[in-house]
């Protein structure tokens, strides 16, 4: 198979994406294959607004029922979203390199219905069988600095200028303008771990 | 060997920067790891003998960004995200999806951007670090040290340590049984 070199390094015609997908002006959109796992049947399914910058380790993998919304001049340098139902990134983000972020576990708690996803979810499986999982928005808001490797859970809001260590698991709210670090992420008070 | 060469097996089409120096005795996955190289320096980036660049493995050097890497190491695939030095001695090991980066949340430069300056990563011989630990600018990884899985780390770990978690911590100790290994971290 021919590797097209420009897929990976932005110079792809970003206008061959699907109609679903809205891209802002001055958008810088590196490897075409971050938005090969766009299953979105929403219109627009993702919105990307102006000035902003994909780089090759991002990948927007959404349900059919997902809707991603990434404000102006927002930085994605490797941010991996699981979206099954709103993820709403505010102005002036960054996400570094290996964050995630997923607005549901893809798969129910309760035990016997756990058994019936996984034979659903099985290579000879029927999808459409599929017991339904809890989704619930994640929001970041503006100004949000999201460290190496952070993974953001569902149901989480990140206050305007906050902080998100490198290596944090975020699972509840976080208040703006604080810094969180650990897992599972926690305000730090003072100095200490960046 | 210096200069612009291009690796016989590449699959991307660009030869390597001028200013990175890899030992001929060594194995790089493709120039695609420079995706993002931007560093001027005179040596940018410089790879000693028997040292081992594997896929996925990426330096995203801003002007001032300089890596040195010493012999018998193996990068099975972290991202060097720096505007600044980052030293690695000989006889690392580098796990997958690690990121070594001067900031927390580091990023690739845009052509011509200047960046940040930041502070130097040092990490000495014969240290192991663990799939998806995060080095940061200001870290010393004394010789032999063990990072662990996950790890976030931003401070000075002794020589033999063993730290893990997050926030990390030392949970252990891997001294050498025998002697005859330099010891110099010991204090």
């Amino acid at each position: 198979m021919e590797i097209e070199i420009r897929d990976l390094t932005g110079e792809w015609d970003y206008a061959t994406l699907p109609d679903s997908i809205r891209i802002g002006e001055d958008c810088y959109l590196e490897h075409r294959g971050s938005f090969e796992r766009m299953r979105s049947l929403r219109n627009p399914g993702l919105l990307l607004g102006d000035r902003v910058q994909v780089y090759t380790w991002s990948a927007f993998s959404v349900e059919p029922d997902g809707v991603i919304e990434i404000g102006d001049d927002s930085t994605l340098a490797g941010a991996v979203f699981w979206c099954a139902g709103k993820v709403t990134i505010g102005k002036r983000v960054v996400l570094s390199y290996n964050v995630v972020i997923a607005d549901s576990d893809f798969h129910p708690h309760d035990p016997e219905l756990r058994r019936l996803d996984a034979i659903a979810v099985s290579p000879h499986g029927d999808r459409l069988r599929r017991p339904p999982s809890v989704v619930e928005p994640v929001v970041i808001e503006d100004d949000v600095v999201v460290g190496i490797g952070a993974i953001i859970l569902k149901g989480v809001r990140i206050g305007a200028g906050a902080s998100v260590c490198a290596g944090s698991v975020v699972t509840s709210d976080v208040p703006a303008g604080s810094t969180v670090a650990g897992n599972p992420a926690r305000v730090v008070t003072q100095g200490g771990q960046r | 060997m210096t200069g612009s060469r291009a690796l016989e097996h590449d699959w991307f089409p660009r030869p390597l920067p001028a200013n990175a120096a890899i030992d001929e005795q060594n194995w790089l996955h493709s120039s695609y790891a420079f995706l993002h190289y931007r560093s001027t320096r005179p040596r940018g980036l410089r790879a000693g003998h028997d040292t081992g660049i594997y896929v996925e493995t990426f330096f995203d050097l801003g002007p001032k960004g300089e890596v040195s890497i010493g012999n018998f190491c193996t990068l099975a695939g972290p991202i060097v995200s720096t505007n600044g030095r980052v030293a690695i001695g000989d006889y690392v090991l580098i796990s997958r999806e690690v990121v070594i980066a001067d900031s927390f949340a580091a990023m690739p430069l845009a052509p011509g951007a200047e960046g940040q300056p930041s502070e130097e990563i040092t990490i000495e011989d014969d240290v192991w670090i663990g799939t998806r630990a995060v080095i940061l600018g200001g870290a010393h990884l004394g010789q032999g040290s063990i990072i662990g899985a996950g790890a976030v780390i931003d401070f000075e770990v002794p020589a033999w340590a063993v730290v893990a978690g997050n926030p990390a911590r030392i949970v252990s100790w891997a001294r050498p049984s025998h002697s005859d290994m330099e010891v110099e971290g010991e204090r």
